[in-house]
């Protein structure tokens, strides 16, 4: 186990610099909160000292709690994570967008196989990566309507009535 | 099989055409969109432990070819139009098969925003194999359940209209369902 | 993924039904005469919308829910999902349901592996070593069968556990079985490592070189035959991975060539760990005591499936429910290396190439496909086809 703190320690260092906060939440996992602006710098850090690989990009879309009486309603982010492993250890990088700005920066040219997460993030969260090398249409079939993210929580799949035809 | 048996010619050419399709039908599968457990278990099938083809039953890779559509899946929203299209390519009189719980009723993908759920939503289907998926055994079981209402010319009226495929005008094609 | 631009080119595509293509996935090859210039792939035809399903059933539905991701490596996902709950619940399972876990997760290698060298061979037009691994897979089927009554979808987790115990009896007739299993294996390995047809369509075919394995994100037997050496089961070890580990194999050529040599050996060590388990097979309950609710929070489980790391990230907001489950398949990341690969070989190794990563449609597809850029003006559509046929044989 020792290895493995000494690899996520190793990252830690490298990733001081640009985090807002650093977390472990399991023994083998650091979590790095960033600011969207420092993302590239961070993966740049990681790439540059040949720090493991990047696994996963995955979204969380995190709605904003419902308003209480005399407040305005807060806005809804989606969270993205860029999951790093090496061996036995993962850092997640994490980044946090507003619903009104779902911008980030493409991590593509740093690593090249990264753009199928990026591509995935643009059509089920609706999150805008830019420079990513293509950015047409690309998860859902071709009728599925523009403007609709399956993953959001605001999505609602379409109840479907079983056994209808049957009258059952 | 549209052919009106009138003349004892043509009673005679039927039956020849009957005894031919039961005795060599030949298959086309396609995946829909199922996990993939079906088409393993088709395939396994055709190898050496089941060896569909001494019953005749061949695997064929084009829909020209083939007379039986064994389709597995709960038919994905994209896989919809090609499957589709396979089944307005193959000549008549052609039939399908539906194999596993998902091409049933979308099974446990029920739900799911990216399916159709089930095939018969899409397709005519002659015959259903449930299980998920189910066993080697149960495929050919359903293929032999085909093959007999073929040969007592038992099979049901179709009443149900297919779909064309996006984007194909079908005034201009002359394929007779 | 991505195409090259020449002058002149002429677009060869295969899928999404083909026979060389036991699922759907859709295949464009830009060739110059015989050689390929370029590649692009879009899959999709098998996205069912797994993640937001997850989202919409209990923590148990959600169990036989990612087993049936893919028919072929279903108790590995299973066994992802299901370590991932026990995490956020703060239990862990007996330590005889983890060696069962092991058990089933190494005789699913086994099959998915003498799958993947059946069908391969078939792509290469090598029939007879397709039809003789497939039946010798029968006997892995068998076992698999007596152990949980089901032939592909084994449902043998339980959050907290296995459901299936092993009997003395049961484990004498897998020994049985393992022992003519390794005997095939030995004659498969020599078959792949001495017939002249075979390696003329293998040796130098595909290679890959331990940076571009790293760069493309390949994983599993993939990266391990281009000598990029990482195993989940060895590096971080789950289930009984620690109490029974397998030995890492690893090859240095990264042609197809090896990826069957490394495929075949990592049977055969799958075969070696599954003699030690029963061994020394622990004994304990099957079934440890679960909270009825899942605390809320967040992890990430990652295990090797026959393909390669499977990356699971849960995340639990104290409901019924799942808040979130994202999963990453090793199908997804070994893409990249064929449209890469592709390039400068001849067409007619294509279908060896595309299998030689063990492509996983199903897998891939719950959430990813990916589509060329512009809609070309050499695409024709179907009707256009059509006549063009009409017209040629009038």
């Amino acid at each position: 186990m020792s290895a493995t703190e000494e690899i996520l320690q190793n990252a830690e260092d490298l990733l001081q610099p640009y985090a807002q906060s650093l977390t472990r939440p399991e023994t083998t996992r650091l979590d790095v909160y960033l600011q969207r602006e420092n993302l590239l710098a961070a993966v740049k850090a990681l790439v540059d000292a040949r720090w493991g690989y990047l696994s996963t990009i995955t979204g969380i879309d995190r709605p904003a709690p419902a308003a209480e009486d005399d407040q305005t309603q807060p806005e809804g982010e989606i969270e993205v994570l860029y999951s790093f492993c090496s061996g036995a250890a993962v850092v997640s990088l994490r980044v946090r967008v507003p619903y009104s700005n779902a911008v980030l920066p493409s991590i593509c040219p740093l690593i090249p196989s990264a753009t199928l997460g990026e591509r995935e993030l643009m059509e089920m969260f609706g999150v805008k990566v830019e420079g990513t090398p293509d950015t047409s249409r690309l998860i859902l079939a071709d009728s599925w309507p523009e403007g609709v993210y399956p993953l959001r929580k605001s999505f609602v799949p379409p109840v479907r009535v079983s056994g209808e035809a049957e009258g059952g | 099989m549209g052919v009106e048996a009138s003349k004892p010619w043509q009673q005679v050419l039927d039956k020849i055409r009957t005894w031919a399709r039961v005795n060599s039908p030949w298959a086309i599968h396609f995946n829909s969109g199922s996990c993939n457990g079906c088409d393993i278990e088709i395939l396994a099938t055709l190898t050496p432990h089941y060896d569909v083809e001494r019953f005749g039953i061949k695997l064929q890779g084009s829909p020209r070819h083939a007379d039986v559509l064994i389709c597995t899946g709960p038919v994905s929203l994209q896989a919809k139009d090609r499957l589709l299209r396979i089944y307005w390519q193959m000549p008549e009189p052609k039939f399908v098969i539906a194999v596993g719980s998902c091409g049933l009723s979308g099974g446990v993908f029920h739900g799911c925003y990216n399916i159709v759920h089930g095939i018969d939503e899409v397709l005519p289907v002659d015959v259903f194999v449930p299980g998920c998926p189910p066993r080697p055994e149960g495929i050919i079981y359903g293929v032999a359940v085909l093959l007999e209402a073929l040969k007592s010319g038992k099979r049901p009226e179709r009443t149900m209209k297919v779909e064309l495929p996006a984007g194909v005008d079908m005034t201009a094609m002359e394929v007779g369902q | 993924m991505s195409t090259q631009q020449t002058e002149n080119r002429f677009i060869v595509p295969i899928g999404p039904q083909h026979p060389a293509l036991k699922e759907p996935g859709h295949f464009e090859f830009v060739v110059d005469g015989e050689i390929v210039t370029g590649a692009s792939v879009r899959l999709g035809y098998v996205h069912r919308g797994i993640e937001k399903g997850a989202e919409d059933r209990t923590w148990t539905q959600n169990l036989y829910l990612m087993e049936r991701i893919c028919g072929i490596c279903s108790h590995i996902h299973a066994t992802a999902f299901v370590q991932g709950v026990e995490k956020l619940a703060g239990v862990e399972a007996p330590p005889r349901a983890r060696a069962i876990r092991e058990i089933f997760a190494e005789l699913e290698r086994i099959h998915s592996h003498m799958l993947w060298l059946g069908v391969a061979a078939h792509e290469g037009g090598f029939d007879a070593l397709f039809m003789y691994s497939w039946r010798d897979r029968e006997v892995v089927m068998d076992m698999l069968e007596m152990l949980s009554g089901n032939r592909v979808h084994y449902s043998a987790n339980l959050i907290g556990g296995v459901k299936y115990d092993l009997t003395p009896e049961m484990m004498d007739k897998i020994r049985d079985g393992l022992n003519y299993l390794e005997e095939r294996l030995l004659h498969y390995l020599n078959v792949v490592n001495n017939d002249e047809t075979f390696i003329g369509r293998t040796r130098g075919i595909g290679t890959m070189t331990r940076e571009q394995a790293q760069l493309l994100g390949a994983v599993g037997p993939t990266a391990r035959a281009s000598n990029f050496a990482y195993d989940v089961r060895v590096d971080a070890p789950y289930a009984a991975y620690a109490e029974f580990p397998v030995e890492m194999v690893v090859a240095e050529e990264g042609d197809l060539h090896a990826r069957f040599v490394v495929r075949i050996l990592e049977t055969m060590e799958s075969i070696r760990v599954l003699r030690r388990i029963f061994d020394n097979l622990p004994e304990s309950e099957l079934v440890t005591r679960v909270p009825r609710r899942i605390p809320a929070g967040e992890t990430i489980s990652r295990v090797e499936a026959p393909r390669g790391e499977l990356f699971y990230f849960i995340a639990s907001n104290g409901g019924e429910k799942p808040e979130r489950v994202k999963v990453r398949t090793p199908s997804l990341c070994n893409w990249g290396t064929v449209i890469t690969l592709a390039v400068g070989h001849k067409l007619a190794d294509m279908p060896m190439i595309l299998a030689g990563i063990d492509p996983c449609f199903s897998c891939n597809d719950r959430l990813v496909m990916v589509r060329r850029n512009q809609r070309d003006p050499q695409v024709w559509t179907w009707a256009d086809l059509r006549n063009y046929g009409i017209e040629y044989y009038r």
